[in-house]
């Protein structure tokens, strides 16, 4: 019966009701707006070590992040091909470029030049031809979402990367960096791109034999690379994505505008239900007066406060969808991990019942001879 | 001689604005039965509803005892008080207070089921014979805003009974009715107090309603200056 009270007082309530509403919409949208576009940075930061088919990746010393590697000597594969426990090592180049359009306007690239042939550490996706197409001297790949920075090439033109010749072999689909655009090529050729002495790479990707322990694989080629940083693929990718939170306004900004999002949620929330309890204070008074003790308003509030945030979770999942779908083909970075929305529809109802505290403590004050009044 | 329902021992209770303390009621000591229909009568600031209150465990007393069939409630935990409010009382106050949000047998109901118990089995069927009683079957599943006045407090009746509590306490029932609707409840009421398992206890101001009770106590000041029953004790024979 406590449910049904509560039931039919929000839906009799309709402003009030529709407020707090309202209120658990604003927190669940813009809550996770702003964090499923943190999470795609997220995504950015580290691409090129989660999409890496590599197990353990091997940098420059001091490295504490993926798009910053330092330089090392390429020799090093030679150093750890012997190890029983590596199945294939390669060394990868990147470099900063500076394109120059048709029009005549420049454009900056991170050029990833990957090892032939196997071009471990490459695009995983593709809209226009494939990976094999920069096997090619010059080929190059551009991804779907630059092509307006390009100019709108096609496939087979050719373009300059610092004043070397390059041409467009594959177009990805994408694949977006948080250092800038991504564009794909052949170790040889990013080396002529770069300024990067012969015999230097900038890490070197290592593929480990099935069943293989990653901790004791690593011990080993830390021992014989005492002047590189080695790191397991999901560590790189951590301190990566923990490196531009921290150094960067990136966590602040995005932590605070949750922060805001989350007490103006909690602020509409808590008028508007503290607002309904004075409009039904004699009718909780009446409840008091036949028998209901404090604990049983208590119940129909917060029975109120979980149907309220169950309606405003699911309209602001909804709206959250449609953002997210409608920005899926966009340059706007946005990812949902799996957990996400059990985690963020468990926080959107704490804060929900937060809100509601207030209510429910006028509620449950309220006296039954009130409704003798 | 009857046991009472309910006794009230050295009632007395003060009201404190923080700087101004006044005493509304005044050593009382009340005694009410089953089959009875008392009427409490007063001015307005005499009492009368302070009364009430702390007869249905509303208000506690400032001082003086309480017993419920003997036993005295008046230092109960407020859950305890709720739950013996539940069970031994009804009530009819001054307006309707059915809750809007709720349809008619839904008001009847939840004063059995405000507690989160199940409804017994037979309950719903018990509320919709109240209703039929007092001519408002048809009105069972619509709300409140529907009803008139006098029909909404037809419905307080039906709700005060739904437990079959041992008294039924009113306040001023008929004060927002015209005479026809009142005259329709205080015969309801009446009808009420002839069964000799509750009583019912009718506070009000206006005379007109006097006739209609067993008994009539008289409130000034806080203090019962008259109670017809000590007075029909007093002359009978010994």
């Amino acid at each position: 019966m406590r449910s049904l009270v509560a039931y039919r007082m929000l839906l009799h309530d309709r402003a009030s009701t529709a407020g707090s509403v309202l209120g658990v919409v604003a927190i669940l949208f813009l809550v996770g707006q702003q964090l499923s576009t943190m999470f795609g940075l997220f995504t950015y930061m580290s691409v090129l070590v989660d999409h890496s088919d590599a197990d353990i990746w091997i940098c420059g010393k001091f490295t504490d992040n993926a798009n910053s590697t330092g330089q090392l000597p390429t020799r090093y594969v030679d150093r750890i091909n012997g190890l029983a426990e590596i199945e294939w090592s390669e060394p990868v180049i990147t470099t900063a470029g500076e394109t120059r359009r048709k029009d005549g306007k420049s454009e900056g690239v991170v050029v990833v030049g990957l090892p032939a042939p196997r071009l471990s550490g490459g695009p995983w996706a593709f809209e226009q031809g494939s990976i094999e197409s920069l096997l090619d001297y010059d080929g190059i790949t551009v991804d779907n979402r630059d092509l307006e920075l390009f100019g709108n090439p096609e496939l087979g033109d050719v373009f300059e990367v610092n004043k070397k010749r390059v041409r467009i072999n594959a177009v990805t689909k994408k694949i977006t960096s948080f250092g800038g655009t991504l564009v794909f090529t052949n170790r040889t050729k990013a080396r002529e791109i770069s300024n990067l002495p012969p015999g230097r790479c900038s890490y070197i990707l290592v593929k480990l034999k099935p069943e293989v322990d990653v901790d004791e694989a690593i011990a080993k080629i830390r021992a014989l690379l005492p002047r590189a940083e080695v790191f397991p693929k999901d560590v790189l990718s951590r301190l990566t994505r923990a490196y531009y939170l921290i150094n960067t306004g990136i966590g602040f900004s995005f932590g605070f505008t949750t922060l805001m999002s989350s007490l103006v949620g909690i602020v509409i929330i808590t008028l508007t239900m503290y607002t309904s309890i004075l409009n039904r204070e004699k009718d909780f008074a009446v409840l008091r007066a036949l028998g209901g003790r404090k604990k049983d308003i208590f119940v129909i509030v917060l029975y109120q406060a979980v149907m309220i945030a169950a309606v405003g979770i699911f309209l602001g999942f909804l709206l959250l969808a449609f953002f997210l779908n409608g920005t899926r083909d966009s340059n706007l970075a946005s990812f949902v991990p799996l957990w996400f929305p059990f985690v963020h529809a468990a926080f959107t109802l704490a804060l929900c019942l937060v809100g509601s505290l207030f209510a429910i403590r006028r509620a449950t004050r309220i006296e039954p001879a009130t409704a003798f009044r | 001689m009857p046991k009472p329902i309910l006794e009230l021992e050295g009632i007395s209770r003060d009201f404190s604005d923080g700087k101004v303390t006044q005493r509304v009621l005044s050593d009382v000591n009340l005694a009410f039965y089953a089959g009875e229909f008392a009427i409490v009568a007063g001015p307005s600031g005499s009492g009368k509803t302070t009364l009430l209150s702390i007869m249905g465990l509303i208000l506690r007393p400032s001082e003086g005892r309480i017993f419920i069939q003997g036993q005295d409630v008046t230092d109960l935990p407020e859950d305890k008080e709720a739950t013996l409010r539940l069970e031994n009382f009804g009530f009819v106050f001054q307006t309707p207070t059915e809750i809007p949000a709720l349809t008619i047998i839904e008001n009847i109901l939840v004063a059995n089921a405000v507690q989160g118990t199940k409804l017994p089995r037979g309950l719903k069927e018990k509320a919709l014979t109240l209703l039929g009683d007092f001519g408002l079957s048809e009105y069972a599943y619509v709300k409140p805003r529907t009803l008139s006045t006098g029909q909404k407090q037809r419905v307080a009746i039906a709700r005060a009974l739904i437990n079959d509590p041992v008294l039924v306490l009113c306040d001023e029932p008929t004060s927002a009715l015209d005479a026809e609707s009142s005259a329709v409840v205080l015969d309801t009421l009446k009808q009420l107090s002839r069964d000799d398992r509750r009583g019912v206890v009718l506070v009000t101001h206006d005379p007109r309603v006097f006739p209609y009770g067993d008994r009539l106590i008289t409130l000034e000041h806080g203090a019962v200056v008259h109670d017809s029953r000590e007075t029909v004790r007093e002359r009978a024979p010994a």
